[in-house]
């Protein structure tokens, strides 16, 4: 296995965008090839494009050749797209590294892209009541805020887990978006406005919850040995995990303890042959302000049930045990389903170049991880980065 | 020559398409389970459970996950469940359910099982957890069948 390195990103602006899936293709792809030097596109030998529903949100498929066409890149080791709901742009960079690793690709770019505005919001929500098992579960309305609402009400009455605590992480991530000029949402909420905002389903109001966002980010990633020739600043990905447990919600392990999660980190932290106490930056998925609280007990920066006394005590601040979603996570940033591994990504390549705003800078960051879940929960994925090879 | 400029027509409604449709195909030439809903429609809800390896299947299936048998059988899980979770659905609902905005999701434990399903009868404010539900089937103009639980 070859050691690989990211030399290069670039991404959209996210939000609620006046621009078509294809034009959100365009603008990251430019961006990122405008951050390498000594890269043509057509150096570019693999593309992996991460695009969670296209079918849906778009009606298109085969998208990976349109990204190609679009971008003049003429794939010749690999193409494909790949689909895993939330966690579709993190599979796009484990296929890429992948390839990359075991020798068959030189130049692969791991891109993402997710158009998710439509005129009828009531299309784009069928679009998500598909995820969870649609004959079973989706049947019943249960999408990802119901499904999420019942986790953060067992995690409430198992273990004192308060509303304040999570509506900390909302105000957490939503400050540190503030200062990403990338990010879809550029206002403070303070845990005040959490409880204010409207009632999605309870115990979650709409602070509590990331939203529908366009955007689209890419990733050059090539053999360490080649980075140099790239960028004098490469980030190494040193290790990575997945795991799975389950579909349907009768299936899962357990509704208040991710299992797969905990598979995920231990296999992380071997193969990047590093521990969590050497985490600097955590891109968690905060798909809903429940899952980051139960990503710190996971991660073991905590015990099980303390996550949300760990954000109380100040643990996932930059300054803290671990500087948790410095990007302003998937409740300030948007999640473009498809994008959003890319962007956390790009962001902690930006950080250990020192190329973030001061307020967010997570100074000598050494290793980061970024993880993604999908689904009921039920899957969880993760990729370590380290500034240096190690 | 000079460019032409025409108004064309296209048929306005578009029948629901099943693929937009979150109710299953449930009769025997879309699946081989449609025992289920035939045993719903007779007031029965149902699952397969392997005969080889004894492990209770949910949702019903043709094969045994564990041991790969095809030897299954229907049981019976029963018309009583208890409230496991629960939440309310007040917005962001999908396309056939945004007139029935808000309504109760629940997760139920019954005959061994957690299974999710609507819940009808109650606002969020009337549910407790550990509440007992009765079972409910809901049929749809087409014939089609589906599970839900009741409070009261």
């Amino acid at each position: 296995m070859r050691k690989v390195a990211i030399v290069g990103g670039g991404a959209t602006q996210c939000g609620k965008r006046d621009a078509s899936w294809r034009d959100l293709a365009q603008e990251a792809g430019k961006a990122m090839f405008a951050s390498v030097n000594n890269l043509h596109q057509k150096d570019v030998d693999t593309l992996i494009v991460g695009a969670a529903q296209p079918e849906r949100f778009i009606f298109q498929a085969h998208v990976a050749p349109m990204v190609a066409e679009y971008l003049g890149i003429v794939p010749r080791k690999v193409l494909a797209r790949t689909e895993l709901m939330c966690a579709s742009g993190q599979a796009a960079i484990r296929y890429a590294w992948a390839s990359v690793a075991s020798g068959m690709s030189d130049v692969a770019v791991a891109f993402g892209v997710e158009k998710m505005y439509m005129p009828d919001m009531a299309e784009a929500q069928t679009n998500m009541t598909c995820v969870l098992d649609r004959e079973w579960d989706g049947i019943n309305g249960l999408s990802a805020p119901p499904f999420f609402a019942m986790t953060a009400q067992r995690h409430m009455l198992e273990f004192g887990t308060t509303k304040e605590q999570m509506a900390l992480v909302s105000a957490k991530n939503h400050h540190y978006s503030t200062m990403n000029p990338i990010a879809h949402f550029q206002k403070e909420v303070r845990v005040e406005d959490v409880f204010k905002s409207p009632m999605v389903s309870p115990p979650l109001n709409l602070f509590d919850c990331s939203s529908m966002t366009d955007g689209a980010a890419g990733l050059i990633l090539v053999p360490a040995e080649n980075a140099k020739k790239y960028t004098d600043t490469p980030m190494y990905i040193i290790g990575t995990g997945q795991a799975n447990i389950g579909n349907a919600v009768n299936n899962l392990a357990s509704l208040t303890e991710w299992i797969p999660l905990k598979m995920a980190v231990n296999e992380t932290l071997e193969t990047a042959k590093i521990t969590r106490d050497e985490i600097d930056i955590a891109e968690l998925h905060d798909c809903f302000t429940i899952s980051e609280i139960m990503e710190y007990e996971a991660f073991g920066w905590c015990e099980k049930g303390k996550g949300g006394r760990f954000i109380e005590e100040g643990g996932p601040y930059i300054g803290g045990k671990v500087a948790a979603n410095p990007r302003g996570g998937l409740l300030g940033c948007g999640h473009p389903m498809g994008a959003t591994a890319i962007l956390q990504a790009l962001d902690i390549f930006q950080q250990f170049k020192g190329e973030v705003q001061e307020g967010r800078h997570v100074k000598g960051a050494e290793n980061a991880v970024a993880h993604n879940l999908s689904g009921a929960a039920n899957v969880h994925s993760i990729i370590a980065y380290s500034r240096s090879p190690r | 020559m000079s460019v032409k400029f025409e108004k064309i027509k296209r048929q306005q409604m578009i029948k629901f398409p099943y693929m937009l449709d979150f109710y299953p195909l449930e009769d025997e030439k879309f699946t081989r389970t449609s025992k289920f809903f035939q045993n719903l429609k007779e007031g029965k809800l149902t699952t397969t459970k392997c005969k080889t390896c004894g492990k209770l299947l949910w949702p019903p299936r043709i094969m045994c996950p564990n041991c790969f048998s095809e030897d299954l059988e229907w049981v019976n899980l029963g018309t009583e469940g208890e409230l496991y979770a629960f939440t309310e659905m007040k917005a962001g609902a999908p396309l056939g359910f945004v007139e029935d905005c808000p309504f109760c999701i629940g997760l139920v434990k019954i005959g061994g099982l957690l299974i999710s399903s609507r819940i009808d009868g109650a606002k969020f404010e009337d549910l407790k957890i550990g509440d007992k539900v009765g079972l409910k089937i809901v049929e749809l103009e087409d014939g089609r069948v589906f599970y839900r639980f009741f409070k009261g």
